[in-house]
C-alpha cells in the first residue's frame, strides 16, 4: 500500500449555516397531520371512512327522502314486508321502518359518540394519573373505581330517572357513570407496563414534567388499546341505551334508537325477521367500518409505526 | 408481596363497607315499598303503618342501617321480601350455581378461541385468518348476545334438535347459553390480543430472538404472548365478574334460574334484603378479582412493581 | 408454565361446580343429571304429564303471604276451599258438602264432606278453616288480602286492628264438620269468595310444628287438593303429583303436572314446538300465523286496562277534555289489530262475562258506555280548550313493560290523529309509576285492575276512597250508590245500584276511560283436553284436564 498524502490546501473550511444544520428533511407536521397522511395511504380505512360518512348522511337526511315520517302510524299497513313503498317494511303500528332506522341511527350515533368521548376523556385521564403517580394516589383512585362498580348501577339509574327528565342527556349521564371504568383500568395497566421502560426513565431524567410524560410519551404508546376499547364502547353504549329505554329512562316513544329497534325486532324474530335484520345490518356495517378505521387510526397514530 | 396482599385485604373490607353504605342509603330512596304497590296503597293508613313496622321499615334509615350492618357482621342477611320468608343467603346461593357454570364455560370458550385467533391473526398479519378474526371480533360485539342466544336456541335447539331448547335440567342445557355468552368474550380477547401482539412483534427483542435462530413457535409463546397479555388480563377481570354473576337476557331466554335475573327483579321489586345480599356478594367478588388481576400483572411482567418496595406505599 | 397451571385450576373449579353446586332442577339429589333429563323428556312426551309455565317466579307457598296469580295457581291445585270453580267458572261444593244461608243472608253454615284427610293422613276438620281464616285476618298475614275477609266477617276488622279477641270474630267451628260464619252485611258473592286461596284450610298443628320453615319447600307443607307438590323451587318451577287421598281422586285424570318458569315468550313457543310444553301463550305477532291452527284457542280474563285521569290536575279537571280523550280512542283497532292476542275492546269498566243477574252478564245489561267517536272527540276538545283558554300539554304515565308501552304508543298516535295533540309518554318502572300516582304527580296514567272475585263490586269499590291513585275522585252520588249496594238485601236493587254507579263513573263523570279487557291466545297440544283457564283468581285448573 502506498501512502498518499493529501495536501493541506485541499481542505476547505465548511460554511455551516445554522439554519441548514437544524433542517429536518421530513416536512414538519403535527401528529394529527402526520396521522392523516398515513391514514390516507390505507385503502381499507379510507373506504370505511367513506361508508361511515354515507351512513351519517343517511342518518341525517334519510328520513327526508322517505314518504313517511318515523312516527306516522297506519293501521292498515301493519307488519308489511319490505316493498317499494316501504323499503325496510313496517312495524306493529304500520310505521315506516326506513324512516325509523335512519332516525334511530342518528340518535344511536349521537349517544354512542358522546358516551365514547366521555369515556375516552375521563377514562384515559383517570387511568394515566392513577398509574403514573402510583402509591397512595393509585390506591385511592382504584378504590374509587371499586366503589363505583360495586354500587348497583340499576339503582342509580332508577333514581336518576326519578329526578331527571327523559332524554338523550339523561342517557349519556347514566352511561357515563361507570362506562369509563374499563378504559381507566386498561390505560392504567398499560402505563404501569410502560412506566418502568427506559424511554420514560430517560424523559424523567431530562426533567420532563409529569403532564408532558403522560401526553407525549405514555398516551401515544397506549393508543392501540385506547382505540380498540373505544371501539367496544360504541356498541356497548348502543345496547345499554336500549336497555335503559326499556326500563323507562331515556327515549320515549315514538322516538327510537337502533338498540330499541333491535330489541323490538328480536321479539318478533320468528314471524317478521326483517324487523331485526335491517337495524342489525346497519349496526354491523357501522361497527365493521369503525373497526377497520380504528385499526387504520392505530397504525397512523402509533409513534413506533413511524418509518 | 405477602404484605401487599394483606394490605389490599384490609382495603377490601373498607371499600366493601363504603359500597354497602352507599347502596343501602341509595336503595332506601327507591320509589315505593317492598310490598305489592297496588294492594298496599289500598290499605287504610293504620294497616300500612302496621305492615311497615312489622319489618322495621318505619325506623329512621340510619337505625335500619345500623341494624342491618350488625346483622351482616353476624352473618345474617335477613329474609327476602319477594320470596316471602326465604332466607336471602339461601336464595342467592341457589341462584349462583347456574350463572357461575355458564359464565365459567363461556370464559373458557372465549379465552381459548379468542387467544388462539388473536395470536394467529397477529402472526399472519393481513392474511385470511387475520380478516376472519376481525370479522368474528366485529360480529361478536355488534350482535347482541340475546340475538345470538335466540338464534342458537331456534336452530340448534328446535330445528336440528341437537341440544335442549332451554331449562336447567342437565349439563347439556348449559352448552347453548355458554356459547351464546362466549361470543363477545371471544371477540374482545381476540381483538386485544391481536393488537398487542402486533405491537410486540415489532419490538427489538423479538427481532433479536428471531435473529438468534430461535424456533418461531418458541419466540411466539415465550416472548410475544407473555408480553402482550397485560390488556387481556385487564379486561378479563371485569368479564369474569360480569359473566359469573349472570346475564339477565341469556338467563331469561334459556329459562335458567340464575342470579342475573334475581338481581334485576330484586331491584325492581324493592326487595331490600336481597339487593343488599347480592351487592355484598357481587362487590366482594369484584374487588377480589381486581386484586387477583393486580397481582397477576407483576407475575406476568416482573417489571411492574405494585407495592413499590422501599418507597413506603 | 403458569398459564397452564391457571387453566388447570379453572378446569378443576368447573368440574367441581358442574358436579355439585349447580342444582339442576330435574335432579332430586346427586343423581346423574343427564339421566333425569331423559326421564323428564319422556315425561312430557308420554301420556301422563301436563307441562305448563308461568312468566314469573312462584313467590311463595305460604297462604297468608301469597298475593300473586302464580302462587295462587299452584295453591289452588294442591289445596281446596269449601267451594271450587267448575269448568264453566261457577262455584261448586268442594270440601264442603253444602252451605246453608240464613234468611237474613247474614249467617252461612258450611258442612264438610265425610272422611276428608290431609295428605299426611290427619283428619281435615272445620277447625282447620277457622285457624286459617283467623290467620288471614290477623296481623300475621302479609299478603295485604285481609280485606277480603274483614270487609264481610263480623268483627274481622276489629280483630285485625287488635281490638277484638279471636272468640268474637264471626267464624266458629261448631263441631269437626261445621263452620258457622257471620257476616256484617248480605254478600251475594260470599260463596264465590270461598274458592279463593285465602279461604283454604290450614292445619294448625302442622303449621306450628314447622314454624318459620312452613311452606319453604315441598316437604314442609301438607295438602288437601287434587294434587300434592313433589318439588318446589320459586325460580325454576314445581312438579305436582296426583293426591290419592283427595276426596274426588277418582275424577282426577292426569297423574303428573309440571309448572315451569319461562320469562321469554319466544322461549315458550320454541319449547312448545319441541314438545316440552302442553300449552303456550302466543304474542300478538304470532297470532296471525297461528290462527288457523287447530291447536289455537283464546280466553278472556276479568282484567280491565283503563286510562285513569287525575281530577286535581289543571287540565284534566276539565270534563270536556276528559270526554274528548275518551272519545278519541278507537278501542277496536287497539284490541284487534295492535294487541291481537285475544284481548277484547272495552265497552265499560266491568269486563265481559262478569256475573250480572244469572241470566245476563253485567256487561250485557249495562251495554256500551264507553266508545270511539272522532267527531264528538273533536267537538268536546274544542269546548274544553275554550274553557281552559289555551291548548294544554298532556303527558301520559305508563309502566315500562312492553304491552303497556305498546298501548301507550297507540294512544299517543290516536290523540295525534283525532285531536291533533302531541301527548308525551312518560314510562317508569312499576314501583315508580305507582309512587308518582300515590303522590298525585301525574296527569293521566294507564292502569289495570284484575278482579279478585266474580262480582262487579271488586271494581266499583276502588273509587270510593278518593285517593290520588284513583284520580282523587270524590263523588257523593257514586259513594251513595256503592254504600247502598253493600247494604241491599234485594239482589235486583243491588244490581241496579251498581249499573248506575258504573255509568256515573265512566260516562257521566269520565273519571276513567276503559281501554281493553285482557285476553290470551293459546296453542294447546291436541292430546290435552279440558285444561280449564279461569278468568280470575287462580287461572289454570288441572283437576278437570285429561290426556288422550
Amino acid at each position: 500500500m502506498t501512502k498518499t498524502e493529501i495536501p493541506q490546501e485541499l481542505f476547505v473550511k465548511a460554511e455551516v449555516d445554522k439554519e441548514a444544520r437544524e433542517h429536518i428533511a421530513r416536512p414538519n407536521l403535527t401528529a394529527f397531520q402526520d396521522g392523516w397522511l398515513r391514514l390516507k395511504k390505507n385503502k381499507a380505512a379510507v373506504c370505511s371512512l367513506f361508508i361511515l360518512i354515507i351512513v351519517i348522511l343517511l342518518a341525517l337526511f334519510g328520513p327526508v327522502f322517505a314518504k313517511h315520517t318515523f312516527f306516522d302510524t297506519d293501521y292498515s299497513q301493519i307488519y308489511k314486508s319490505p316493498s317499494a313503498a316501504y323499503p325496510f317494511g313496517t312495524d306493529q303500528f304500520g310505521r315506516d321502518q326506513w324512516a325509523r332506522i335512519w332516525q334511530g341511527t342518528r340518535i344511536s350515533l349521537l349517544i354512542a359518540f358522546t358516551a365514547a368521548f366521555i369515556d375516552l376523556f375521563i377514562g384515559v385521564t383517570f387511568g394515566a394519573v392513577s398509574a403514573l403517580f402510583g402509591g397512595k394516589v393509585d390506591a385511592v383512585m382504584q378504590r374509587i373505581i371499586e366503589v363505583l362498580v360495586g354500587v348497583p348501577q340499576l339503582i342509580i339509574v332508577i333514581l336518576l330517572m326519578m329526578v331527571m327528565p327523559a332524554g338523550i342527556w339523561t342517557i349519556v349521564l347514566a352511561l357515563s357513570i361507570t362506562g369509563w371504568v374499563n378504559m381507566a383500568r386498561l390505560v392504567r395497566a398499560q402505563i404501569l407496563k410502560l412506566k418502568s421502560q427506559e424511554f420514560v426513565l430517560a424523559a424523567r431524567v431530562l426533567g420532563t414534567s409529569n403532564r408532558e410524560i403522560i401526553l407525549k410519551h405514555l398516551i401515544p404508546n397506549t393508543v392501540g388499546v385506547i382505540v380498540i376499547n373505544a371501539m367496544f364502547d360504541i356498541p356497548s353504549a348502543i345496547f345499554t341505551e336500549a336497555f335503559l329505554s326499556f326500563i323507562g329512562i331515556g327515549l320515549a316513544e315514538p322516538n327510537a334508537s337502533l338498540g330499541v329497534l333491535i330489541n323490538n325486532g328480536y321479539h318478533v324474530l320468528q314471524n317478521f325477521p326483517y324487523l331485526l335484520i335491517f337495524p342489525a345490518l346497519v349496526i354491523i356495517l357501522i361497527m365493521v367500518c369503525f373497526s377497520i378505521l380504528g385499526d387504520g387510526l392505530r397504525d397512523a397514530l402509533d409513534p413506533r409505526m413511524r418509518q | 408481596m405477602f404484605r401487599y396482599i394483606c394490605k389490599r385485604i384490609v382495603y377490601l373490607l373498607i371499600t366493601l363497607l363504603i359500597i354497602l353504605t352507599t347502596t343501602f342509603f341509595l336503595m332506601k330512596k327507591l320509589p315505593g315499598t317492598p310490598f305489592d304497590s297496588e294492594r298496599f296503597s289500598l290499605l287504610p293508613p293504620e294497616q300500612q303503618t302496621q305492615m311497615l313496622e312489622k319489618y322495621g321499615l318505619n325506623d329512621p334509615v340510619i337505625v335500619q342501617y345500623g341494624k342491618y350492618i350488625l346483622n351482616v357482621a353476624k352473618g345474617d342477611f335477613g329474609t327476602s321480601f319477594f320470596y316471602s320468608g326465604q332466607p336471602v343467603s339461601g336464595v342467592i346461593l341457589g341462584r349462583i350455581g347456574p350463572s357461575a357454570l355458564i359464565g365459567l364455560q363461556a370464559i373458557l370458550i372465549g379465552l381459548s378461541i379468542g387467544l388462539i385467533l388473536g395470536i394467529i391473526a397477529a402472526w399472519r398479519h393481513n392474511s385470511g385468518i387475520d380478516y376472519f378474526t376481525m370479522v368474528i371480533a366485529v360480529l361478536g360485539v355488534s350482535v347482541p348476545n340475546f340475538v345470538a342466544a335466540a338464534l342458537l336456541q331456534y336452530f340448534i335447539g328446535l330445528k336440528w334438535g341437537i341440544l335442549p331448547v332451554a331449562f336447567w335440567e342437565s349439563w347439556k342445557c348449559s352448552i347453548l347459553p355458554s356459547v351464546a355468552l362466549s361470543f363477545s368474550v371471544t371477540a374482545m380477547i381476540a381483538r386485544f390480543m391481536r393488537t398487542e401482539m402486533l405491537d410486540v412483534l415489532e419490538q427489538d427483542y423479538i427481532v433479536t430472538a428471531k435473529a438468534k435462530g430461535l424456533n418461531q413457535f418458541k419466540v411466539l409463546m415465550r416472548h410475544a404472548v407473555r408480553n402482550s397479555i397485560i390488556p387481556v388480563v385487564t379486561i378479563l377481570g371485569p368479564i369474569v365478574v360480569n359473566l359469573l354473576t349472570g346475564s339477565l337476557a341469556v338467563e331469561n331466554i334459556y329459562s335458567i334460574p340464575g342470579i342475573g335475573s334475581l338481581f334485576v327483579d330484586s331491584i325492581k321489586t324493592n326487595d331490600y334484603s336481597t339487593i343488599m345480599g347480592i351487592t355484598v356478594f357481587y362487590s366482594s367478588f369484584y374487588i377480589f378479582v381486581m386484586l387477583v388481576v393486580d397481582v397477576l400483572y407483576s407475575v406476568i411482567d416482573p417489571r411492574i412493581r405494585l407495592a413499590s418496595n422501599g418507597k413506603g406505599d | 408454565m403458569k398459564k397452564s397451571k391457571l387453566l388447570a385450576l379453572v378446569l378443576a373449579a368447573a368440574t367441581i361446580l358442574s358436579t355439585s353446586g349447580c342444582g339442576f332442577t330435574g335432579s332430586t339429589g346427586s343423581t346423574a343429571a343427564s339421566k333425569t333429563a331423559q326421564t323428564a323428556d319422556a315425561g312430557t312426551k308420554s301420556n301422563d304429564t301436563i307441562t305448563v309455565y308461568d312468566t314469573n317466579e312462584i313467590r311463595t307457598m305460604v297462604q297468608w303471604a301469597a298475593s300473586d296469580t302464580n302462587s295462587f295457581t299452584i295453591m289452588n291445585n294442591v289445596s281446596e276451599g269449601f267451594y271450587r270453580l267448575n269448568a264453566s267458572h261457577e262455584p261448586e261444593p268442594a270440601l264442603a258438602k253444602d252451605c246453608k244461608i240464613s234468611d237474613d243472608k247474614l249467617t252461612y253454615t258450611f258442612t264438610l264432606r265425610d272422611g276428608l284427610k290431609w295428605s299426611n293422613g290427619t283428619a281435615l276438620t272445620a277447625k282447620d278453616f277457622a285457624f286459617s281464616w283467623l290467620k288471614q285476618m290477623s296481623a300475621d298475614a302479609t299478603n295485604n288480602y285481609g280485606f277480603i275477609m274483614t270487609d264481610y266477617i263480623v268483627n274481622g276488622a276489629e280483630y285485625q286492628a287488635g281490638k277484638a279477641k279471636a272468640e268474637d270474630v264471626g267464624v266458629k267451628a261448631v263441631d269437626d264438620k261445621t263452620l258457622e260464619v257471620k257476616l256484617k252485611q248480605p254478600t251475594p258473592y260470599f260463596v264465590r269468595l270461598t274458592t279463593l286461596p285465602m279461604f283454604f284450610p290450614l292445619n294448625e298443628e302442622f303449621v306450628k310444628s314447622k314454624g318459620d320453615k312452613y311452606g319453604l319447600d315441598a316437604g314442609s307443607m301438607i295438602y288437601c287438593g287434587p294434587y300434592v307438590l313433589t318439588a318446589y323451587d320459586p325460580a325454576s318451577g314445581s312438579t305436582l303429583k296426583k293426591n290419592d287421598s283427595y276426596w274426588d281422586a277418582a275424577n282426577v285424570k292426569v297423574p303428573n303436572v309440571k309448572v315451569r318458569i319461562i320469562k321469554e315468550q319466544s322461549t315458550a313457543l320454541n319449547a312448545y314446538k319441541a314438545g316440552e310444553l302442553s300449552r303456550v301463550i302466543l304474542s300478538s305477532s304470532d297470532v296471525p300465523a297461528m290462527k288457523s291452527n287447530p291447536e289455537f284457542s283464546s280466553t278472556n280474563e276479568f282484567r280491565t286496562t283503563y286510562l285513569q285521569y287525575n281530577l286535581t290536575d289543571k287540565t284534566l279537571s276539565n270534563k270536556n277534555i276528559r270526554m274528548a280523550l275518551g272519545y278519541a280512542i278507537d278501542r277496536k283497532t287497539l284490541a284487534e289489530a295492535i294487541l291481537a292476542d285475544g284481548s277484547a275492546p272495552a265497552t265499560g269498566l266491568i269486563p265481559n262475562y262478569m256475573y250480572g243477574n244469572g241470566k245476563q252478564t253485567f256487561r250485557e245489561i249495562n251495554g256500551e258506555i264507553d266508545s270511539f267517536n272522532a267527531s264528538k272527540a273533536k267537538e268536546y276538545w274544542e269546548k274544553g280548550v275554550k274553557e281552559l283558554g289555551g291548548t294544554p300539554t298532556i303527558s301520559l304515565l305508563t309502566e315500562d313493560d312492553s304491552v303497556t308501552k305498546t298501548v301507550a304508543t297507540y294512544l299517543q298516535s290516536e290523540f295525534k290523529k283525532n285531536l291533533g295533540i302531541d301527548v308525551k309518554i312518560d314510562s317508569k318502572t312499576k314501583k315508580a309509576r305507582n309512587q308518582l300516582m300515590d303522590d298525585n304527580k301525574f296527569q293521566m296514567a294507564i292502569t289495570a285492575w284484575g278482579a279478585d272475585y266474580d262480582d262487579a263490586m271488586t271494581y266499583m269499590d276502588l273509587w270510593t276512597n278518593g285517593t290520588p291513585y284513583r284520580g282523587s275522585y270524590k263523588s257523593g252520588t257514586y259513594n251513595g250508590l256503592i254504600a247502598d249496594a253493600k247494604k241491599q238485601t234485594d239482589d235486583e236493587k243491588r244490581l241496579q245500584d251498581m249499573l248506575t254507579a258504573e255509568k256515573t263513573l265512566v260516562a257521566d263523570d269520565a273519571v276513567v276511560s276503559p281501554l281493553y279487557y285482557r285476553g290470551s291466545a293459546y296453542l294447546t297440544k291436541s292430546n290435552v283436553k279440558n285444561l280449564v283457564t279461569h278468568p280470575f283468581g287462580a287461572p289454570i285448573e288441572f283437576k278437570y284436564a285429561s290426556l288422550s
